[in-house]
């Protein structure tokens, strides 16, 4: 257990790449901390910079209160999982899970009750005589997760460890390792690509884009309040749909333009001061695609908020369906009842959730108002 | 699917042509071995009246009795044997061990000039010192008759150093970065996680060490004066040499083709035994390098 500091922290490598900028972050005790971001962000880089597998260029890292930029990886008292699982091919599971311990010149009996015990948290006792080889992709996982676990870490450290699962064994997993932290009581920094699992699995969820943070907050923050386009567009999936509209002041309140249709933004929103000074000005408009709504009580119900869209192509997807629209010439994806009743080539009236419209800045593409 | 189709009278023919070109070589190859083998248990009168035999007509131990004897051959055959056991085994642990130390080192990304190490290595498998300057070497630091000078020239082949360190480059970096988290320093790493997962190379370059070692007498013949540390192959080729030179002088006393023979079967015998046991290593092993993955 341990809290964590990274103060402007820089991955600088020769040929003057900087894989990441200014890195500032305060990771409390017993956080599970998720870095995301899309391919080549520096996540990975940050967190392997916190194992002490990457030199930081600059900066100060603090694990416990104590500097360790140029403290060696073992003597940081940290674990870490990787995306190939790393398992030692030549060693069985128990001789995997137990390298770190004999290492560290842990009694044999010791060795053998911590390495029983994470076995069986795990249920994978009945493996521990089998070499990784003749192991599963989820039996591989979960032993990497037992040599982390029988280290009783300060920290630990997760490296993309669910990509190389199928669909079905990652869910499972991602809901093994959210039970481990809860059990274990341990800081976790966990990276990933997948904002399905940043959204389900963190505290805090760190959203980084060429090396930079974007946003640092919960995941319910995060998805209701994105401070810039970036996050907004990165955090759920269908992603939030974009596009330019115009804010324009009318007798009867405020509206936003685009592509010849026209909402009108609830009373709450309009007299937000920040929206003052972009009146006349054209933003950029999200919503994300639960807030485009096709039943007809909805639609009724809003007309001020109703707009004609094509459909473009309907996905059924069980429980709800994906609608492919087109409003005004401009591509939205709308998430629907599963009952709805829209065709594809059909012409329908749509309304856009007024109160769930986000707006951005379009030259720094900052949050104005969600 | 392969199997199910049915196959064309060409590739059929084919087949039979690789087989019995296959079966050619294999029995060019096998019949001297044979030969050798049956000749060391025939007299002597018989390899001199039946040009090619694989099964001796008269079975006699007489030559494998005169090399062990005491009063024959015995002790300079088995003091030699002795010699050649231990050059080969020191020799090819050293060997092994300035190998896999130096190409581990080179495999390293983060060993600042180690290109500018390896185009060194490079130069000498191109441009060689020679045989003379060698020697000189070899003499000036005070080798010369002494067994480090079979062992110590060629500690290291730079064309193994080579493969062995392409090899340890395609390792995995995550199992060093693990064993780095867990616990290893970076010798550790090289004895706990890289050397285990060498074997199968460590057994192929083992072997190809200790055939060179095994069988050779050239460095013996440059570097050994004292007869007494004569090896085993110097032996042999000495009785050989012997043999040619005197083969036209009728009064020279000339050492048996049974004799011969026998001397040869015990000279690759040994190497023979040791082949089976790395075979499966070994089949593993030459591809070191080969492929990727």
């Amino acid at each position: 257990m341990a809290d964590l500091q990274l103060k402007n922290i820089y991955k600088k490598y020769a040929g003057g790449v900087t894989a990441v900028s200014d890195f500032c972050l305060d990771i409390a005790d017993k956080e599970f901390i998720i870095l995301v971001g899309p391919s080549g962000c520096g996540k990975s880089t940050t967190l392997r910079m916190i194992a002490g597998l990457e030199e930081i260029s600059e900066g100060e890292l603090y694990i416990d209160g104590k500097l360790v930029n140029d403290v060696a990886p073992k003597d940081r008292d940290i674990a870490m999982v990787f995306q190939n699982y790393a398992l030692y091919p030549h060693m069985t599971v128990f001789e995997n899970m137990a390298f770190g311990l004999k290492l560290r010149k842990t009694p044999k009996d010791e060795i053998k009750k911590r390495v029983t015990e994470a076995a069986k948290i795990l249920d994978i006792e009945h493996l521990l005589d089998r070499k990784p080889k003749a192991l599963s992709g989820g039996q591989r996982q979960r032993v990497a997760l037992g040599r982390a676990i029988v280290r009783d870490p300060k920290v630990f450290l997760m490296d993309e460890p669910l990509s190389n699962l199928d669909a079905k064994l990652r869910v499972q997993m991602r809901t093994e390792i959210n039970k481990l932290h809860k059990k274990l009581q341990t800081t976790f920094i966990y990276v990933t690509h997948d904002q399905t699992e940043a959204m389900t699995m963190g505290t805090r969820i760190v959203v980084m884009k060429d090396g930079l943070i974007q946003q640092v907050d919960t995941p319910a923050n995060l998805y209701t309040k994105p401070c810039n386009v970036f996050v907004a567009g990165f955090m759920g999936s269908p992603q939030m749909n974009f596009v330019n509209a115009v804010v324009s002041q009318k007798s009867d309140g405020v509206y936003l333009e685009f592509n010849n249709q026209e909402i009108k933004l609830p009373e709450g929103k309009a007299s937000k001061p920040e929206l003052q000074a972009y009146i006349g000005k054209e933003v950029i408009m999200g919503i994300r695609p639960e807030d485009i709504h096709d039943e007809e009580t909805f639609v009724n119900s809003r007309p001020e908020c109703v707009v004609d869209a094509y459909v473009e192509i309907s996905e059924m997807m069980g429980a709800e369906t994906f609608l492919y629209l087109t409003i005004g010439g401009a591509p939205f994806t709308a998430r629907v009842n599963q009952r709805s009743t829209a065709k594809v080539n059909d012409t329908i009236k749509v309304a856009l959730e007024a109160n769930k419209i986000h707006l951005f800045d379009k030259d720094t593409e900052l949050a104005i108002i969600h | 699917m392969r199997g199910l189709k049915r196959r064309s009278i060409g590739s059929i023919v084919a087949d039979v042509i690789i087989y019995f070109l296959l079966a050619f070589f294999a029995v060019i190859t096998v019949i001297p071995f044979v030969y050798v083998i049956a000749a060391s248990f025939a007299p002597e009168y018989e390899i001199l009246t039946r040009p090619l035999f694989i099964i001796p007509k008269t079975f006699t131990l007489d030559a494998y009795a005169r090399i062990f004897d005491p009063n024959d051959y015995g002790l300079t055959v088995l003091r030699s044997l002795g010699v050649s056991v231990l050059v080969t085994a020191i020799g090819t642990i050293t060997n092994l061990f300035f190998t896999t130390t130096m190409a581990y080192g080179l495999s390293r990304k983060s060993l600042k000039g180690r290109n500018f190490i390896l185009n060194c290595v490079i130069f000498t498998m191109v441009f060689s010192g020679g045989m003379i300057p060698t020697f000189l070497i070899v003499k000036g630091l005070g080798m010369y008759n002494t067994y480090a000078a079979l062992i110590l020239p060629g500690a290291i082949s730079a064309y193994n150093m080579i493969i062995v360190r392409n090899f340890f480059q395609e390792l995995p970096s995550g199992l060093e970065e693990a064993a780095a988290i867990d616990g290893c320093t970076d010798i550790g790493i090289f004895l706990k996680i890289a050397l285990p997962l060498s074997l199968p190379m460590l057994a192929t370059f083992g072997l190809f060490y200790a055939v060179g070692h095994w069988n050779n007498y050239f460095g013996a013949l440059l570097y050994l004066s004292d007869p007494m540390k004569y090896p085993f192959q110097l032996i042999l080729r000495n009785i050989v040499m012997l043999s040619q030179e005197t083969q036209n002088d009728p009064n020279a006393l000339q050492p048996q083709e049974t004799l011969k023979m026998a001397i040869i079967v015990i000279g690759t015998v040994p190497i023979l035994c040791v082949y089976p046991f790395l075979q499966k290593h070994f089949a593993a092993g030459v591809m070191v390098g080969a492929i990727k993955g």
